[in-house]
């Protein structure tokens, strides 16, 4: 008590000393926080584009589709497979696709893209395709509707209610199939590959035009924790047995933006790391000073019979009483900052992740965690820091240090 | 009278070479409970340096001290620290008090690392204050005390722990000579009272007259040792 008493009350005979060292732990510590809810929401906004426009957030798949997108290496019993899949406590959602390449012509263009046969009732829970429309009405399952981007509706030059022909080749024969459509809904998702080449039928308009019935390429599948999709996926349900299927997790469909996110998270140990080195830097510089200052009352008071320990035990509890103050005033800082930023979010200008561009403000991602891992961490350190100036403290010979004369 | 402070050939040298210093040299001294005395000499005669090797602050290069029949050198780190705390009070020439805590709290310091119960030190507290004759001053800080007032808060705390002896270095140094016999008073008024050891070096000649005995220093040497018959009031 009269240890803490003390410590207290030295840290604030150099009050600016002590300010400003607590101003430099204080910043580290929201720096370090605000990092990490920063690079939280880039992952997090970057995730949402791939978990929540088309890729979903795990896909059940054939295996080698992902390489070779075949369109013969269907799954044949998709009800049999989503009924698995539905009694898994993990999984919230399924929906199946097809998905095949092909030619799409208008009266007076041709290019080719993908054509994917989507559930539209099922798709709206594993998706946001109709929250990307942006003209027309999505699919309601009515035969000859089709959705596609604004990319290649400045290509085809169409409009909504004009005339579309999907060519493509049908599973298993390879036979050419030719369909046509009305085009229903235009839709963006603000990345051009998508938005150029790819376009939306009912899933039994594709299934009939690839004479492959009730099967599917993909079944998508929505998690109740986006968590879940974290490599490695550890799931109840286990489809090897089942037509060589596999449910792969979007992290593995997109292994770039995986590592990716791997890096992002060695990043914020360097620069913890680099905020911690200074913060060290600094401690031991503040600690020593003012170890310095005490040298005749440390002997004194060594003199009296304060055994070294307890010196050590002193100048630490200054360290800590330094280092819990500053995160106070650091998590506080942070907390302003999150609150402040978090309706608008912090604008990072554009910025482009393997070829996706992304330009929507970061929303600081701040979780109580952060609020208690990056201060516990800081006061250790700083009482780490003070370890050299207190056993330095702890060894001043009473007998030198009264022989300075103040 | 049991003797409590005993030192045989007590060396102790600073430098070497040219620069060789015999800050303490053969000093054989025994100094017996209730006794005040006053290590008298130049400057640089080694009062300071005997004064500390008493009271265990640093280690002789030859020769021996018995405290209450203790070798210090036999013991060292937290026991020697613990030593001094339950045997020695110090008082030193100025600055002996922690600035950031009260006359009070300070003289409460030895008490609290002796884990004195706190009934106690406040009772013990209270009654040292009145003996120095500071009673109402406990709550200032020392920047809030003259020199004076200072020095016997510092006698205060030497007090409080309940040593064997008190060794004190120049505590009248930094102050007028008025203050700095008003001080004497109080230390010899409490070594007759209470029968506290006091071993003080000094090189006023107003303080050495309240002295019973005189160890006179020279060149690390006790040049003489004198018990004197009267004693200035
Ligand atoms: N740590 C040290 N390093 C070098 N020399 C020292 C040291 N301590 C003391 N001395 C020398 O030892 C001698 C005795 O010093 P000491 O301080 O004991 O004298 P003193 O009688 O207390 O003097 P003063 O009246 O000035 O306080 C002096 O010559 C001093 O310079
Ligand atoms: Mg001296």
């Amino acid at each position: 008590m009269l240890t803490f008493r003390l410590a207290v009350r030295n840290l604030f005979r150099n009050t600016r000393r002590t300010i400003l060292t607590m101003m430099m732990i204080g910043f580290s510590v929201s720096a370090l926080i605000l990092v990490d809810a920063i690079t939280q929401g880039m992952l997090r906004s970057l995730t949402d584009t791939f978990t929540k426009t088309l890729t979903g957030e795990a896909q059940v798949l054939r295996a080698g589709y992902s390489e070779s997108f075949d369109v013969d290496l269907y799954i044949s019993n998709v009800s049999d497979v989503e009924a698995l899949l539905s009694r898994d406590a993990a999984i919230a959602a399924t929906s199946p696709r097809v998905v095949t390449g092909g030619m799409i012509a208008s009266s007076y263009n041709v290019i080719s893209g993908m054509t994917h046969g989507i559930d539209p009732l099922k798709e709206t829970d594993v998706s946001r395709l109709d929250e990307a429309l942006v003209a027309g009405e999505f699919l309601r399952g009515s035969p000859l509707e089709i959705l596609i981007g604004t990319g290649m509706q400045e290509i085809l030059e169409v409009d909504l209610g004009d005339r579309i022909v999907v060519t493509t080749a049908a599973a298993d024969t390879g036979e050419l199939t030719q369909a046509l459509f009305r085009v229903s809904g235009i839709f963006q998702f603000g990345i051009r590959g998508m938005d150029d080449s790819f376009a939306f039928i009912n899933i039994a308009d594709a299934q009939s035009m690839l004479s492959m019935n009730d099967a599917a390429h993909q079944i998508i599948v929505q998690f109740r924790d986006p968590d879940t999709a974290n490599l490695p996926l550890q799931l109840a349900t286990d489809l090897s047995d089942w037509e060589q299927t596999e449910i792969y997790s979007w992290m593995t469909l997109n292994r770039e933006i995986a590592s990716m996110l791997e890096m992002s998270s060695i990043g914020t140990v360097i620069l913890g790391s680099i905020l911690f080195l200074l913060v060290s830097f600094g401690v031991v510089n503040s600690m020593f000073m003012s170890v310095y200052e005490r040298i005749y009352e440390i002997g004194v008071i060594k003199a009296v019979g304060t055994r070294p320990f307890e010196i050590i035990r002193l100048i630490l509890t200054e360290a800590f009483v330094l280092g819990f103050a500053s995160c106070l005033f650091g998590g506080l800082l942070a907390s302003l900052v999150g609150f402040a930023t978090a309706d608008s979010g912090i604008p990072l200008g554009q910025y482009e992740v393997s070829g996706v561009a992304l330009n929507e403000a970061i929303l600081p991602v701040l979780t109580p965690s952060q609020f208690v891992t990056y201060p516990i961490y800081t006061t250790l350190l700083t009482m780490l820091a003070a370890v050299y100036p207190a056993v330095y403290a702890s060894r001043i010979a009473p007998s030198e240090a009264l022989r300075k004369s103040l | 009278m049991p003797q409590v402070i005993q030192t045989q050939n007590l060396s102790r040298r600073f430098g070497e070479g040219d620069t060789l210093v015999r800050a303490v040299e053969n000093v054989s001294l025994t100094i017996d409970s209730g006794e005040f005395t006053a290590l008298i000499g130049p400057s640089g005669s080694g009062k300071s340096t005997l004064l500390h090797l008493i009271g265990g602050l640093d280690i002789p290069h030859e020769g021996s001290v018995k405290l209450s029949g203790v070798d210090i050198a036999s013991i060292s780190g937290a026991a020697l620290s613990d030593f001094r705390r339950d045997h020695i009070g110090f008082i030193f020439q100025s600055y002996n008090l922690i600035p950031v805590l009260t006359a009070e709290e300070n003289i409460e310091y030895v008490m609290l690392l002796q884990n004195v119960a706190a009934g106690e030190r406040k009772t013990r507290v209270s009654e040292m204050l009145e003996l120095v004759g500071l009673s109402g001053l406990g709550h200032r800080r020392p920047p809030e005390l003259s020199g004076g007032q200072q020095q016997r808060v510092a006698v205060a705390r030497a007090m409080a722990s309940q040593p064997d002896i008190i060794l004190a270095d120049e505590p009248t140094a930094n102050l007028d000579s008025k203050t700095g016999a008003t001080l004497l008073d109080v230390m010899r008024e409490l070594n007759q009272s209470l029968g506290v050891t006091f071993v003080f070096s000094t090189h006023d000649q107003m303080i050495m007259d309240r002295a019973k005995r005189l160890v006179h220093l020279r060149d690390g040497e006790i040049e003489l040792d004198e018990l004197r018959e009267s004693v200035a009031t």
